[in-house]
């Protein structure tokens, strides 16, 4: 066929296919941007923890900087002009950790094998060269002085474990005092006495234990290592202060994917460092985990009766779309609206409430009145509902009504069928809504931000004193971190890296359980279809 | 089975019954309690004040007549002033007096006696004695714990003495303000009402330590009209009159002369002021005339900035039905208290114009002092009996004026609609309008909407009717996980990743929406040549997207390639500057592009399900029906398939308006929160979600801030929850028609 008779092909315009090709743009667009945001967050998340290139620039004004480069940008006002982002470290001495540079003003670069990149307990990251370590034999002396104070250091963490479990005690016996002398008994009774007996055999405990920490602390500092930077200027660095350190030059791969893990490692393991921006994330995962776990305990049994009622028992009538109406509603609020509902509502309605009938000892000293992880779930609990609702409805309702005739028709009383045919049977349609009800709970920030979240909880919801899970305690969660370090953190450019990495870890928790959700949902819709009675 | 066995299933079922009824019902309980607790927090916000007197009234101290009273902060102390020159300091719970104090030595001498009190700032008096001399005296009281029991200290501290000067007969009205150090200027009035003295007193150090009084004496002469009333501002600064025949005059107080600044006639229709005040912070003064007006009026630059202020009429309160005779001073937000010639004492605020309290005694008040916060005020009244008044007025700053109309605020041009919940100091006018707030939620959701809507819409389109159920199997899904991007992600994507480069390529951006109607174009084209071979049909129908894709891609790249190009070329370089020069816009990095496309990109799932599944729910014997009546699909689509489902695809732009409007984390992280009243793409703006979260943490429990963030918590739930149940109806008559669940 000519192509000219089909360019002049009268159906192409008329028959409306151009709309049908705009339509299909808008869902490439709309790919487009979901695939983009995860490339975007995978691509600056992924790569956070891997040791960068250490590169020597020397400038034409003969300064010397050693230094990441982060970012590149090539167009400044309309006018063509390269600029590169260096990460220079340092901050102790440089005080920025971040310096722009002109590319036309490096006069060379190179990238030396012996730069070292030192992680630290302070200052963030130094970028140098190794002077001198106790031990002789360069890095590899370093390494071996280093891994010797950190055992010892080890141990006097270990300490620092037992000082707060005596504090922890302290505060106990602090607070039995508080209610003892609320109830007016006598300052000289034996319920007084002895506790004032035992606060001062843990006082002398506590200083002679902080002592010894601070002796061996003491002498564990004076192990140092001499370090210059690129510019020549010495730094005394005490080899507790190290959290780690690597040529990440001479580096090989091998190396580097263990540095990585380590970081990894230390993501999910270790406490937060630096104002939240180095270190790991323990606290803020486990936050998100014990408030997913605690509103799931209210959550899930409110819309799975509800659910029940309303496919099972209810009769169509004006009830019954009050209830629909009502539960659409719970879904359409703003999630902001839920957490000051929660805050009027759980922490100055029943919080308060509570405070005033059983810690009156404790007031003006809030514990139940404040923000908590009990109020923050609750909170959440009512926002998560209608996602129960809607799942456990449509599983339900994907049942063929022959099974509840079956069922019935042998002679079981509608209790018993639903009990033993209808929940079994929706039971993963009911495990959807409780993943996406999770998901969408784990992501939620608006609300916990007035109820409960705080940027670095002191204790965690969950340690080993009685009575274990305290849920009258703030806690950290992961979204909320991500708004607190990426726009409340005084040095916002140190703090990216971890912002993206937050992030990552945050989208894949969320991505993973509702996309596992919806995969489960698919197939039981088809199980259903297909088998059909 | 027995009986048994049969009875207690029974009993099961019926008791599992009404649980999951109850549990059931119970979700409306759960949205009602919502509502009605988030209603029961800030209806306070519109209570109505109200006083109620503490003790009966009881009898001042006796003895020579009483020219002012006072009372601490707690209204546990008060005292009188006496004409002998004694404070006489009572406990006002039961009327006994403690302590008898002279306010100053001069006091106890015998035949001394005051001629005159008048009253400044808070528990500060200026008192005139018959030898012409003056004293600025005030009354501190402190919480003492020292017996074991609070108990409320006093003292009379001398501020300033104003030796008799010749050039001043006794007698007459004057005003006295202490300056530093000491030093003081007072203020007198002619009995004539043609002139005014002024003495001014500054204390001066020189380099040795030694302390100086110099003393200037001054004359103002009135231009014209006798003056009925007059007042000074707290820094002894501003000396304001009203004249008999209505006119407002404003002098300037130098060290040795005074400056006329203006002379405007207040009132035409013959009206004389009878009393002058200036509402705490010294900006609006407060005007009284003989037939019971109150006004206040402020200087402002009314022909923009730099032009010369001149006094206008601000706020217009209620009348007393006698002429007004004081403004005593209140230190507590803009309240205003008045008191008439028939003693009849009133409490209004500025601000909201509201007419809080009257207040009367049994007989006409004299006397009355307000205490520190304004919770408390003492009276004497005629008969000599002293009253002493719980006032209860709180949120006085809030009417339904405040909240959505334009309010002429302090050291303002015009009135304007302004939110500005706090500000540097005590005396700062509170600004609530709701306005700005509803107008950036409105705003962010605009333009959300304008970049989500035709996009979910056609997607949805084409996910349903176009492509194959297998591409359609996996769009679906996709797009469900797309929803469930937690909203601080996107929220911090935008604001930290998105605005910083946007920012530096948005010539390239505006470049995209020219280049990709082309890129389209050009598509097609290409596709009409080549729609009839192997390679093109093997694509097929079902698949257009596919080779959009790269399309796509590709043409967002060229735009930003060629982005710096054309900014050099019609921008000068910098488009920012340019917009800047010629249309007089200033770009912010987090603005309304940044909101439209991250707001957007959280809508566009939820539009986009909603209208797939009322798309795809239209019965298929219709599109069958259609196809085989010679229909294209496209024709199909929009003639048989589209109208079928319009209520479906509309209830969900309706829910995409709902989540728009209520979003949080995405508008505070990424609009900059700057509550202003500005339609510019260029510009942010403050919603009323990420309003409450700004604020909330920063509001006392139980304040007018605090209410009011529930008040619009309100209207946010009363906003989405009509959206919503609108949606659920029209959903439900959908459902009803195509009879599918």
């Amino acid at each position: 066929m000519k192509p000219s008779t089909n360019i002049k092909s009268p159906g192409f315009w008329r028959l409306g296919e151009p709309f049908v090709w705009l339509t299909g743009a808008a869902m490439a667009l709309v790919l487009i941007l979901a695939g983009g945001m995860l490339v975007v967050v995978a691509g600056n998340g992924l790569g956070v923890f891997w040791p960068a290139r250490l590169e020597q620039f020397e400038m034409k004004d003969k300064t010397v900087l050693l230094g990441a480069v982060t970012q590149r940008s090539a167009v400044r006002n309309g006018v063509a002009h390269s600029r590169l982002q260096v990460k220079v470290g340092n901050r102790d001495l440089s005080g920025a950790d971040f310096r722009w540079i002109d590319a036309d003003a490096v006069a060379r670069t190179s990238a030396p094998p012996d730069a070292l990149l030192v992680e630290r307990r302070e200052f963030g990251d130094f970028h140098g060269f190794l002077v001198r370590s106790a031990t002789a034999g360069g890095v590899d002396g370093l390494r071996a002085d280093w891994l010797r104070v950190r055992a010892e250091f080890a141990g006097v963490a270990e300490l620092g474990k037992a000082v707060s479990k005596i504090n922890d005690r302290m505060e106990g016996i602090r607070r039995d005092l508080l209610r003892l002398r609320y109830r007016n008994a006598p300052e000289s009774g034996s319920a007084i006495r002895g506790c004032l007996a035992r606060q001062a055999e843990l006082k002398v405990e506590f200083d002679r234990l902080v002592a010894g920490q601070t002796r061996s602390l003491e002498g564990l500092r004076r192990h140092t290592a001499t370090f210059r930077d690129a510019a020549g200027r010495e730094k005394e660095i005490p080899l507790t202060d190290i959290v780690r350190f690597c040529q990440p030059n001479i580096l090989g791969v091998g190396g580097k994917a263990g540095w990585y893990l380590e970081k990894v490692w230390e993501l999910f393991f270790a406490e937060p460092r630096e104002a939240n921006t180095e270190g790991g994330l323990f606290p803020a995962i486990m936050g998100t985990v014990m408030m997913v776990f605690l509103m799931s305990l209210f959550s899930f049994p409110l819309g799975v009766v509800t659910a029940v009622y309303l496919r099972e028992y209810a009769r169509d009538g004006w009830l019954v779309r009050v209830v629909r109406i009502a539960v659409n509603n719970l879904a359409g609020i703003p999630s902001i609206v839920y957490g000051i509902f929660g805050l009027g509502f759980f922490i100055y309605g029943v919080g308060s409430g509570l405070d005033r009938l059983f810690f009156p000892e404790r007031l003006p000293t809030p514990t139940f009145g404040t923000g908590g992880i009990l109020w923050a779930s609750l909170t959440l609990a009512l926002l998560t509902v209608p996602v129960v609702i809607v799942a456990t409805e449509e599983a339900l309702g994907a049942i063929p009504a022959g099974v509840r005739h079956a069922s019935l028709a042998l002679g079981a009383t509608k209790l018993q069928t639903l009990l033993r045919v209808l929940l079994p049977m929706a039971s993963p349609g009911i495990m959807t809504g409780f993943i996406l009800a999770m998901a969408r709970a784990a992501g939620e920030v608006a609300p916990l931000m007035i109820t409960g979240v705080v940027k670095l909880a002191p204790a965690m919801p969950l340690d080993g004193n009685f009575p274990f899970f305290h849920v009258d305690r703030k806690f950290m969660h992961l979204g909320f971190h991500i708004y607190d370090i990426g726009f409340q953190s005084p040095n916002v450019e140190a703090a990216k890296p971890m912002v993206y990495v937050t992030t990552l870890l945050l989208l894949f928790i969320v991505l993973l359980m509702s996309s596992s959700a919806i995969l489960l949902r698919n197939r039981m819709k088809k199980r259903y279809t297909l088998g059909s009675f | 089975m027995t009986p048994r066995v049969f009875q207690r299933n029974r009993r099961w079922d019926r008791l599992a019954r009404w649980l999951i009824s109850v549990g059931g019902v119970g979700v409306i309980g759960c949205v009602a309690v919502m509502l009605l607790l988030i209603v029961w927090m800030a209806l306070p916000l519109f209570g109505k004040p109200h006083a109620t007197e503490v003790v009966p009234a009881f009898t001042a101290p006796a003895g020579t007549p009483i020219l002012a009273v006072g009372l601490d902060d707690n209204a546990e102390v008060g005292f009188t002033l006496g004409g002998d020159g004694f404070f006489q300091f009572l406990e006002l719970r039961t009327g006994a007096v403690t302590a008898r104090v002279p306010a100053s030595p001069r006091a106890g001498k015998p035949g001394v006696k005051l001629t005159g009190v008048s009253a400044g700032r808070h528990l500060e008096y200026a008192l005139a004695w018959d030898d012409g001399s003056w004293s600025l005296v005030r009354i501190a009281f402190r919480s003492s714990f020292e017996t074991g029991r609070r108990q409320i200290l006093h003292q009379v501290e001398i501020l300033a003495e104003m030796p008799a000067a010749v050039t001043m007969p006794a007698g007459g009205a004057g005003q006295m303000r202490a300056g530093e150090k000491g030093g003081a200027v007072l203020v007198w009035l002619d009995p004539s009402g043609a002139t005014f003295q002024v003495r001014r007193s500054v204390v001066k150090t020189d380099l040795l330590g030694n302390e100086e009084t110099a003393m200037a004496t001054y004359e103002i002469p009135v231009p014209a009209g006798s003056v009925t009333a007059f007042t000074v501002d707290l820094a002894g600064s501003t000396l304001y009159a009203g004249t008999a025949d209505a006119r407002l005059l404003r002098w300037n107080l130098g060290d040795d002369r005074a400056e006329l600044l203006e002379q405007v006639r207040a009132f035409e229709d013959g009206r004389r002021i009878t009393a002058l005040g200036l509402v705490f912070g010294d900006v609006s003064l407060a005007v009284g005339d003989d037939r019971g007006g109150v006004s206040t009026w402020m200087p402002v630059a009314l022909y923009g900035e730099g032009s010369s202020r001149r006094m206008e009429l601000i706020h217009t309160l209620a009348a007393h039905a006698s002429p007004v005779v004081e403004f005593p001073f209140v230190q507590s937000g803009k309240q205003l208290l008045s008191r008439s010639a028939a003693g009849l004492v009133r409490l209004d605020h500025m601000t909201s114009e509201r007419k809080l309290l009257t207040l009367q005694g049994s007989q006409s008040l004299d006397a009355i002092n307000i205490s520190n916060r304004g919770d408390h005020l003492l009276a004497l009244d005629r008969n000599g009996l002293l009253h002493l008044w719980d006032l209860d007025a709180p949120h006085a700053e809030i009417s339904w004026k405040v909240l959505f109309g334009k309010v002429w605020y302090e050291n303002y041009d015009r009135p304007a609609l302004v939110w500005q919940s706090s500000a540097a100091n005590d005396d700062a006018e509170p600004k609530f309008s709701f306005v700005p707030l509803i107008f950036g939620s409105l705003k962010a959701t605009f333009y959300a909407l304008f970049f989500a809507v035709p996009l979910a819409l056609m997607g949805a389109i084409y996910t349903s009717q176009f492509t194959t159920p297998e591409v359609r199997g996996v769009v679906k899904p996709a797009v469900e996980i797309m929803a469930a991007v937690p909203s601080v992600v996107i929220g911090f994507l935008a604001a930290l990743w998105l605005a910083p480069r946007v920012e530096t390529a948005i010539t390239g951006v505006f470049l995209f929406a020219l280049i990709l109607p082309v890129a389209f174009l050009l598509t097609l084209a290409l596709w009409m040549a080549i729609r009839n071979t192997r390679l093109a049909k093997r694509v097929g129908r079902g698949f257009e997207f596919l080779p959009l894709i790269p399309v796509l891609i590709l043409a967002g790249a060229a735009a930003l390639a060629l982005g710096p190009a054309v900014e050099k070329l019609l921008f000068a370089g910098d488009f920012k500057l340019w917009l800047f020069h010629t249309a007089g816009l200033r770009y912010d990095q987090r603005n309304s592009l940044i909101i439209a496309f991250a707001l957007g990109f959280a809508v566009v799932p939820v539009i986009f399900t909603m209208a797939e599944d009322a798309l795809s729910n239209v019965p298929n014997n219709l599109k069958a029906a259609s196809l085989a009546l010679g229909a294209s699909r496209w024709q199909t689509v929009w003639r048989v398939i589209l109208p079928s489902a319009s209520p479906g695809v509309f209830a969900a732009v309706i829910i995409g308006f709902g989540r728009a409007v209520g979003e949080t984390m995405i508008v505070l992280m990424a609009t900059g929160n700057t509550p202003i009243l500005d339609a510019s793409p260029f510009n942010g703006m403050r919603t009323l979600s990420a309003n409450i979260a700004v604020e909330i943490p920063e509001a006392p429990a139980g304040g007018t801030l605090f209410r009011l963030l529930f008040l619009s918590a309100v209207l946010l739930f009363l906003l989405t929850s009509v959206l919503n149940t609108a949606a659920e109806l029209i959903r439900h008559r959908l459902r009803k028609k195509y009879g599918q669940f």
